[in-house]
């Protein structure tokens, strides 16, 4: 069994990462053709931040995330799969995938969608000619409700998978993993490593801590993805930042893929730079950020995730604080959420935003390896 | 006079800060037909100047509209000051008159008397906890032309004695709908009390409307508000809305702030 540091297992995540950016150069080209295509490509009409500078992104085909999701599943299927370890964390990313390739999907080729508020249902229970469609609007109320509330922390949709739909999935996801490290992974893994401080014991509370994080890092990620090669290439450092951390703990099964997914993105993000060649879409950065969460969360470094991931955490709060500013107080905090539209607003250009973020980036993992190092 | 920072205020108003136009009248705007909730200030017909060019910036930004140039730093060369009055109307943007006498005074007291007018107001009892919770976050948005009529915070003056920062309060100005209406004093001189509101008449249509200097001339000092003569627009009499919404008004009142 190879231990912490071991070169043996350096070596052989080294040639997973070569592998797997080969392998993703070589796919990209297919991609690219197949989007252009089936003209999964972005549409201006139906995205208002698509003006300005940012007009030239119209037409870039989305979903080259699919790029980075096969990679990874390809890789990990063929050479590097652990019931124990990997089948889950592969799961996991493939449904969250499967969740953002539908609302990718449907943004491009779907129609508007008719949504009901409360008071329409309301009405429609009361007034409804046929006795089931009355039950029927009365059992889904409280979801037309749970709607409603997640409104508030979005912008209007009228296309594609919603809010609240993403979260039920993403609760699934999240479920799914905690029970995976609840009752699959073993004792030690109910406990949470606190930074500094050793471990505690939490018991069955490591299930909603699991599926918070899980969730909260699949939004941020999804959130963050709107600049050319912001998310690629902070994706990159935040899976090094994980691939040290399970090198350094002899994990055998994470550490290969880790550097797996960091593979993968060094492929996407030579594309990705701006002008990007395709981007991201919904399907990878749901699906990469929930692996990202459940990585963390499988080699027990749950808490150091605001550091790993920390440009997308930045993002998500900056949209948390607008929406609290703007509905509580009534005005805003920063010219628009997330951070990144913020910056463009006051006249950072893309690039600029984007090496900035990557740099932070680069630096806060480096501070998340030396906290988990004491 | 009000003070310098309330007159530097009013004077925004009448000449919204838009980079590159000048002479942009605010609009008015008042959310009672829209019933935003929970939404920007700026939104629901109570924000200030600044805040209002800040959300038609974005507004335009977001929807591609071509009132910014690219870089927002800018409106574009070719537009008029009615072209941004009308894009801001389309869009709902503009102030109410409870609002703007709100901000102005704001600005009037703070700078006089160093103290947070939206905090002084008494708007709702700690009773109403939801709403009492709702004003001590959001006291702009909640101050209204009764909550400014409120004998808990303004009191009834005479005539003679109407000062600058004093307002003009209408309630009940329609038959059958709940409407009120607010002027506030600008200055008092020569026999002239000179008042600034937002409003809209409905001679000036759909895009006419905004904040509005008028004057009342006091010619029959023993008399009330409505024997004297109310001139606004260069209308006096029947001609002038203003004059006939305070006469239908069930109680007109000039009154003072207790701050």
């Amino acid at each position: 069994m190879p231990s912490a540091f071991s070169v043996q297992i350096f070596q052989q995540s080294l040639l997973f990462l070569i592998g797997a950016t080969a392998l993703a150069f070589a796919l990209a080209p297919i991609l690219t053709t197949i989007l252009y295509k089936y003209k999964i490509l972005r549409k201006a009409e139906f995205d208002y931040t698509l003006q300005g500078e940012r007009g030239v992104k119209a037409g870039t085909p989305v979903m080259g995330g699919l790029l980075v999701i096969f990679v990874i599943l390809i890789i990990t299927m063929l050479f590097n799969w652990d019931r124990r370890y990997t089948y889950v964390p592969i799961g996991a990313m493939a449904i969250s995938a499967l969740l953002g390739a539908a609302d990718d999907l449907l943004n491009v080729f779907g129609g508007k969608r008719r949504l009901r508020n409360i008071k329409h249902s309301l009405i429609l229970i009361r007034i409804h000619q046929k006795w089931y469609m009355k039950i029927w609007h009365a059992v889904t109320l409280p979801w037309t409700a749970f709607r409603e509330l997640t409104s508030i922390f979005g912008s209007k949709q009228d296309r594609g998978i919603q809010t609240h739909e993403k979260l039920f999935l993403q609760f699934v996801a999240g479920a799914i993993t905690a029970w995976w490290v609840y009752s699959k992974l073993g004792q030690n893994w109910h406990t949470l490593w606190i930074p500094f401080d050793g471990s505690v014991d939490v018991g069955w509370l490591i299930i909603p801590i699991i599926i918070f994080f899980v969730m909260f890092t699949a939004n941020a990620v999804n959130i963050a993805d709107g600049l050319d090669g912001l998310v690629g290439g902070s994706l990159i450092m935040a899976f090094l930042g994980l691939a040290i951390l399970s090198w350094m703990e002899g994990r055998t099964a994470f550490t290969p893929f880790n550097m797996t997914v960091i593979g993968a993105l060094i492929a996407y993000t030579y594309f990705n730079v701006k002008p990007a060649r395709f981007q991201m879409g919904d399907v990878g950065s749901l699906g990469l950020g929930t692996l990202l969460a459940i990585n963390a969360i499988a080699i027990n470094k749950t808490l150091l995730l605001p550091l790993l991931g920390f440009i997308f955490y930045i993002e998500i709060f900056s949209v948390i604080l607008q929406v609290f500013f703007r509905r509580l107080l009534g005005r805003r905090l920063f010219k628009m959420a997330p951070l990144h539209h913020h910056l463009e607003l006051i006249g950072w250009n893309e690039e600029k935003i984007v090496m900035r973020f990557w740099i932070i980036q680069a630096f806060v993992v480096i501070v998340a390896v030396w906290i988990a190092l004491r | 006079m009000l003070s310098p920072l309330a007159e530097k205020l009013i004077d925004e108003y009448f000449n919204l800060p838009f980079p590159g136009v000048t002479g942009v009248r605010c609009p008015y705007f008042n959310n009672i037909r829209k019933r935003s909730r929970g939404q920007l200030r700026a939104l629901v017909g109570k924000g200030t100047p600044k805040e209002i060019v800040e959300e038609s910036k974005i507004i335009s930004t977001q929807y591609r509209l071509g009132i910014f140039e690219n870089d927002c730093s800018v409106c574009k060369q070719n537009l008029t000051p009615d072209d941004i009055r009308k894009f801001m109307i389309d869009h709902d943007l503009g102030i109410e008159c409870s609002g703007f006498v709100s901000q102005v005074l704001r600005a009037h007291y703070r700078e006089l008397k160093g103290v947070d007018f939206a905090r002084k107001i008494y708007i709702y009892p700690p009773s109403k906890f939801l709403r009492y919770l709702i004003s001590i976050l959001r006291p702009i948005e909640n101050i209204n032309v009764q909550i400014l009529a409120d004998d808990r915070n303004s009191v009834a003056v005479n005539l003679g004695e109407a000062a600058s920062g004093d307002i003009i309060t209408m309630l009940d100005t329609h038959p059958t709908k709940k409407i009120n209406h607010v002027m506030l004093i600008r200055d008092v001189k020569d026999g002239k009390i000179q008042y600034v509101h937002a409003r809209t008449w409905s001679s000036e249509g759909k895009y006419g409307h905004g904040v509005m200097n008028g004057t009342i001339e006091i010619i029959f000092p023993k008399d009330n508000l409505m024997a004297q003569l109310w001139t606004e627009k260069n209308c006096n009499g029947e001609q002038n809305e203003t004059f006939i919404e305070a006469k239908r008004a069930k109680l007109l009142q000039i009154r003072r702030l207790k701050i």
